[in-house]
């Protein structure tokens, strides 16, 4: 069978030494960044990508997979013992996270976290090696217009999910879009606004920007409350990670709802773990039959959405792989990390690089294994972790970003730029602008407008082509839907 | 919030403006058979200055001030520390070397910031930008800016 072949093939790239080394130091260096407050998955991959230029691009996405799986358990860590989500997939684990921990039930809380990441991520990965074949079969027939279509719809639901303020979520993604238009136009080779200046007329790198934007901008944004988390006392042993009998029995139902639902919405383009997260929550509040025990310690409020956001990890990995659109920040900048290794990410990916991508999703098996054996045994090294100090842990991090954003090109211009959107982000997070948008959009643009063009060549400068063909009318119909989405509730509210 | 969105608006639509401009001046609006390199940007210009519109007339609407969101005291301090010093580090790249530099960048600020004893923050400076040397100089033969210092080129030699 193909298949089968397909995924022999993927474990013999896998089960390589160096691969499985890779696979070990991801998930454990994802744990130890997601566990620190302020560093989420995004700015993680942001600042390990240039670490893996140097490697085999295989060895260097199953890192930063890795990674993406030990970020999302990471910040279960920080959100249950000092309320403070390790990112924003993480929020809602607060809400009855702390609360156990408060109880004194720290320990339960990221024992069925763990267990939930481990059963939804190996579910997703099942889900990931059926799914994405066929969807990268069907999307071979893609031209420009259902390309540009479905890059539009991936980043209207973003930035529509992104955040409270759909105007300013809409202007972060416009921002976006036109920082991408810097620099060398493929197609007329015009240096567009350069100002004559060599660095400018390169364009805008998306990883000294998304370094910027999360790295510094979060531990700006975090230096003002230095020292006001306070973690919750007490020690844990691996006995207490170990969920009981009634705990599992409570949060099992939970975890098979949030891997489903936490997988499908992965799919979505544009919608990503965070999402999932809530709606998982929301979920497990009206199917409860206690639901007054939800923001008091009900673990199935922990067990839902944290399986919820490793299955939308998982799925988010279908649309990247195969239609080359990320459906989050942290999986446009692994896009951004595919195209700077020389892979065209696509639906060809899976017929030209058949070793890259089964390698990416036998590997995942392995991570999830690492991800159970680590966060149950280890817990204890990874709770010390989240007590270091803030004044010890950021200018650590600024460190890190400097060297990131140094080694990308080896020049200090995009250490100054780096600098620049670090400025920008701690603004864009205290204004409530979405940096998430912002970097979706730098990765897509250059994509976008090559799509966009093509369109209007074949088309002979009309509109109508996005709209006649029926796979892209269907996506820009929907894409436009998402636009006027919070316009009409804003009209109705009135 | 309110003065800072309205402040924002304005910045935003004198950028959008001045980027659709720019645009059409020096870009060419229609290529062969299809748009040029105009094309786009001009239309993401009149977007955002869209979007800047409405969101100035929302602030205009606004009776609420909203809340303060800048920080204040010790916060802010610390903010403008962190920023200040990252940028001294930054100006400062080519001059001292990427090594030296994360060692003396680590020391103050982790000394201004946390007020730990000496020794904690020298072993944290120093086993920080050896890790930097090992990784990035040694193993990624990354070519970090090496310096005036005789210290940082001292440091390969040594190993």
């Amino acid at each position: 069978m193909d298949f089968l072949s397909n995924l022999q093939l993927g474990f013999s790239v896998a089960f390589t030494p160096f691969n499985l080394m890779m696979a070990v130091a991801g998930v454990t260096v994802g744990i130890l960044i997601g566990a620190l407050p302020g560093v989420g998955p995004p700015s993680g991959v942001a600042m390990l990508l240039p670490l893996t230029f140097g490697m085999d691009p295989t060895s260097g996405i199953i890192m930063l997979a890795a990674l993406y799986a030990g970020t999302m358990y990471g910040g279960t860590i920080t959100a249950v013992l000092i309320n403070t989500p390790g990112e924003s997939a993480s929020v809602v684990t607060c809400l009855d996270g702390y609360q156990m921990a408060l109880q004194g039930r720290a320990g339960a809380a990221l024992g069925i976290a763990a267990i939930g990441s481990f059963i939804a991520g190996t579910v997703g990965v099942v889900l990931l090696m059926l799914v994405s074949p066929a969807l990268a079969k069907w999307a071979l027939s893609f031209g420009p217009p259902e390309t540009f279509a479905l890059m539009l719809l991936g980043l209207t639901t973003c930035t529509l999910l992104a955040g409270d303020d759909p105007l300013k979520g809409y202007i972060s993604m416009v921002a976006g879009l036109m920082l991408a238009m810097v620099g060398f136009d493929i197609i007329s080779g015009d240096a567009r606004y350069g100002f004559g200046i060599i660095e400018m007329m390169d364009g805008i790198d998306f990883l000294p920007v998304a370094i910027g934007l999360f790295g510094l901008g979060e531990v700006l944004h975090g230096a003002e409350q230095a020292g006001k988390a306070q973690p919750v006392q007490g020690r844990l042993r691996l006995r207490d990670v170990l969920p009981s009998w009634a705990d599992w029995v409570r949060s099992r139902w939970a975890i098979v709802r949030g891997t489903v639902m936490g997988f499908s919405i992965g799919v979505l383009p544009g919608a990503g773990p965070t999402v999932a997260s809530f709606l998982a929550y929301t979920v497990e509040k009206r199917v409860s039959k206690t639901p007054e025990q939800f923001g008091k310690g009900a673990i199935e409020g922990v067990a839902g959405p944290e399986s919820a956001n490793n299955a939308a990890a998982t799925g988010a990995m279908v649309p990247m792989l195969t239609l080359g659109i990320p459906g989050s920040a942290t999986t446009a900048i692994m896009l951004g990390g595919l195209m700077m290794w020389g892979l065209r990410p696509g639906p060809m990916l899976f017929e030209k690089n058949p070793q890259f991508v089964w390698g990416l999703i036998a590997s995942q098996y392995i991570a999830n294994i690492m991800l159970l054996i680590l966060s149950t045994l280890f817990i204890p090294l990874f709770v010390r972790a989240v007590r270091i100090p803030y004044s010890i842990l950021m200018p650590l991090i600024v460190v890190f970003c400097i060297t990131g954003a140094y080694s990308l090109k080896n020049n200090v211009w995009d250490v100054g730029q780096m600098l620049v959107f670090g400025v920008i982000g701690y603004f864009m997070k205290k204004l409530g602008y979405s940096p998430a948008a912002l970097v979706l959009a730098l990765v897509l643009g250059p994509l976008a407008e090559r799509a966009l063009r093509q369109s209007l060549i074949i088309s002979d400068a009309g509109i109508g082509i996005f709209f006649v063909r029926p796979i892209s009318g269907v996506l820009t119909v929907l894409a436009l839907l998402a636009v006027a989405v919070p316009v009409v509730r804003a009209f109705l509210k009135k | 919030m309110r003065s800072a969105d309205r402040v924002t608006a304005v910045l935003l639509l004198a950028i959008s403006v001045a980027f659709s401009a720019g645009a059409l001046k020096y870009y060419s609006w229609w290529g062969s058979g299809g748009p040029g390199s105009a094309f786009l940007p001009f239309w993401l210009g009149l977007v955002m200055a869209l979007l800047a519109l409405m969101m100035l007339f929302k602030t205009i609407k606004e009776k609420n001030p909203g809340q303060a969101w800048l920080p204040s005291g010790e916060g802010l301090r610390n903010m403008l520390v962190v920023l200040g010093a990252t940028v001294v580090f930054v100006a400062l790249l080519k001059v001292v070397g990427m090594i030296l530099g994360t060692a003396l960048y680590l020391a103050a600020l982790i000394w201004y910031l946390g007020r730990h004893r000496w020794w904690i923050t020298a072993a944290i400076a120093v086993a920080a930008a050896g890790f930097n040397w090992l990784v990035f100089v040694h193993w990624l033969r990354v070519p970090f800016p090496e310096g005036k210092f005789w210290l940082s080129e001292a440091g390969i030699w040594i190993f």
